[in-house]
């Protein structure tokens, strides 16, 4: 629990920062829309459901503002960058940019949902008025009026009893912009649902960029100024407090009280989201910028299972462990780019990134460099970004855990703690590491393979075996596999793999391994760090707690959510 | 796009525009509008709707994170046969559903989105292509 709160402080006192500004923005607008006597008129068709949508109005205004902020990953990156002498814990929160990006998306919907089922109610009550023929006070507000000027005197925007509010909606900027805005959210929405977004990431990121109509019709949304309350005159010649009654006799010669006359609402969606709507375009004027320096690619490998390694220089990068670029191939598709976990080192002269055939870019990408002519198709590159993982080289034991794809920043980790070790390196205060790798079949990540063979026979050289102890654990094996490898048990190397230390086959049994270690250094402080799933990520925070002693001298684990 | 399957978007927004459907339709029927009938009608197309996108299809390529208990709802989906199966008779469902809700606004922006998602289905279905 302690663990958790000096991890997570920042962004439960973040969130609850915002939740709480939400619920302060809706029911200020509410009561206000609620007791206000320049709405009282108003009202007086509508009921409560004029106050519910403004309120839900003001909270939609607040997070259109807030939506497009967590995007702008360059200001994030100079922020990060600027705040150095903030803790790591506080540049961390920066990584769950995207996190907050859903959460407030999530809101955007509720909001829009309560909108307009509160305007759906408003306008069938404005109807009921308009048609209404009983003299009532609503009836006679809503015959008020609409050939005079701009500025009449009229409260129901439905003119005349024939008119449905289809109609309405659809003539009116409001229910225009409305109807499109929503259409554009729901489509936003479905399209970048998990499932979606991993399997077909262009069906996202096109789609996505209909946040522009969200976005333009959001700021002449309330240009019509449908939304009207009585003028501060009208209210000197008729205040509801004391007229209201009497309204049959508004038209008397000798009555105190006048006919009331309403204005609209100015429109002031547009001050909430002008200035990150700048800082939006601007972010991607900058990515535009960057995106120009040119990238030169110094090494092309094409591994087995078709995955494509690419080597490539560019002035003025420097990047970190755990960082990932994005990547964009004009030759394949002009508009696309697309996130890679950085596979190099920062000792290394060059940075890396290794590209899996995973859909149609990527496809594309690897088949354009398996061309043998000599014209290398030109890259573009953003980044880095992310949170340096500069925590692994902080612990005197490192268990390293990563399962499938998730192996991939782990590259750019162990290459660079291995040129740290060589170096001798202050910096570097791990003395073991334990890495566990789980995937389902080594195939695509055979290059990986490759790096643990040459890590194993550097260590050799250097005399240092037990500096790095690695197990590889296949999850997708089956009997053959078994049985081959129950056959060739002396062997020296694994006939899997072809590495030193053997293969096992299925999961990780966490309770043995994190016993051993206990055992093995029963007064260290073990760092684990994750890069996987998260039904993994519990079980080994569990196993933390379970094995670390309550005695503060002897062995502590300490579990690292690192997102990579 | 060659290789995208449009048919796994068009079966999250028909999901979701059986959701909305569902909504306008309590909305308009609770709240008595004009015309509520419509809204009724609007609720039971949405729930109709809704169980037969609820089952995710199988890709063609790669693995298909199932939905949580789809099992149940295939059983009954796949009772129907071809009728569910093809996505051309899938698109025309669809279309043919959403158009009664289009007289009400309250339901019209499921109307909206459920023939969104029916062109999606008919892109799919190669009658175009």
């Amino acid at each position: 629990m302690g663990n958790w709160v000096v991890n997570h402080w920042f962004s439960a006192l973040f969130l609850a920062v915002w939740l709480g500004l939400n619920v302060f923005l809706f029911v200020d607008a509410f009561l206000k829309y609620e007791k206000a006597d320049k709405y009282f008129y108003t009202r007086e068709i509508l009921g409560p459901s004029l106050a519910c949508a403004r309120a839900s109005a003001l909270c939609l205004n607040f997070n259109s503002m807030l939506i497009l902020l967590p995007v702008c990953r360059n200001l994030l990156s100079f922020l990060r960058g600027t705040c150095s002498f903030c803790s790591r814990t506080l540049r961390k929160q920066l990584d769950h940019n995207l996190t907050f990006h859903k959460l407030v998306a999530y809101m955007i919907c509720l909001h829009t949902a309560i909108h307009i089922i509160a305007h759906l109610f408003n306008f069938h009550r404005y109807s009921r008025s308009r048609q209404a023929t009983d003299g009532s006070l609503a009836s006679i507000l809503s015959s008020l009026s609409h050939h005079e000027k701009e500025e009449g005197p009229w409260l129901n925007p439905i003119q005349s009893p024939d008119m449905t509010v289809e109609y309405v909606t659809f003539t009116s900027i409001a229910g225009l912009t409305g109807v499109i805005m929503t259409i554009a959210l729901i489509l936003m929405v479905t399209s970048a649902t998990k499932f979606i977004r991993r399997s077909y990431f262009e069906v996202f990121w096109y789609t996505h960029h209909l946040f522009i109509f969200y976005i333009l019709g959001l700021g002449i949304h309330g240009i019509g100024g449908i939304v009207r309350g009585q003028t501060e005159e009208s209210m000197n010649e008729n205040h509801p407090h004391k007229c209201a009654e009497s309204f049959q006799k508004w038209d008397d010669h000798d009555s105190h009280c006048r006919r009331p006359r309403f204005e609209g609402h100015p429109p002031e969606s547009w001050k909430w989201i002008l200035a990150p709507v700048i800082l939006y375009i601007f972010e991607r004027i900058l990515r535009f910028y960057r995106s120009q320096q040119k990238v030169v690619i110094t090494k092309v490998v094409m591994h087995p299972s078709k995955v494509l390694e690419l080597q490539m220089k560019k002035r003025g990068f420097s990047m970190e462990v755990g960082q990932y670029i994005f990547v964009n191939c004009p030759s394949i598709s002009l508009l696309e780019w697309h996130p890679f976990t950085l596979t190099s080192a920062p000792e290394e002269d060059f940075f890396s990134i290794h590209i899996r055939a995973a859909g149609d870019w990527t496809e594309n990408l690897i088949r354009a460099f398996e061309q043998q002519d000599s014209s290398i198709p030109r890259v573009e590159v953003d980044g880095p970004f992310g949170t340096v993982s500069e925590d692994v080289f902080q612990y005197e034991v490192a268990m390293l855990v990563g399962a499938g794809i998730g192996v991939t920043p782990f590259a750019s980790i162990l290459k660079s703690i291995w040129y740290k070790f060589q170096r001798a390196d202050h910096d570097l205060k791990t003395q073991k590491i334990y890495f566990y790798w789980i995937c389902r079949e080594t195939g695509a990540f055979s290059w990986f393979n490759d790096l643990l063979t040459s890590l194993e026979q550097e260590m050799e050289e250097l005399g240092k075996v037990g500096f790095l102890n690695y197990r590889l654990f296949l999850t997708g094996w089956d009997s053959n596999i078994a049985g081959h490898a129950a056959l060739n048990f002396d062997k020296a190397t694994d006939i899997v793999t072809g590495l030193k230390q053997k293969t096992s086959f299925g999961r990780p049994m966490w309770d043995n391994e994190f016993s051993t270690i206990a055992t093995s250094h029963p007064k260290s402080v073990v760092g684990v760090f994750l890069c996987g799933p998260r039904t993994l990520a519990k079980s080994l925070r569990k196993c933390c707690h379970r094995y670390s002693s309550l005695d503060p001298r002897k062995v502590q684990f300490y579990f690292n959510k690192e997102n990579f | 796009m060659g290789q995208i399957e449009w048919a796994m978007w068009a079966n999250e927004q028909a999901l979701a525009s059986g959701l909305i459907l569902i909504t306008g339709g309590i909305v308009a029927t609770a709240g008595r509008f004009t015309q509520w009938y419509f809204g009724a009608y609007s609720i039971a197309a949405g729930v109709f709707v809704c169980l037969l996108e609820y089952p995710r299809g199988k890709r063609a390529k790669g693995s298909t994170m199932e939905r949580c208990g789809q099992r149940y709802m295939t059983a009954v989906v796949k009772l129907f046969g071809p009728l569910t199966r093809n996505y051309y008779v899938r698109a025309l469902l669809h279309l043919a559903l959403s158009v009664p809700a289009g007289f009400l606004l309250a339901t019209i922006l499921g109307t909206a989105c459920l023939a969104i998602a029916s062109g999606i289905y008919l892109l799919v279905s190669g009658v175009f292509c």
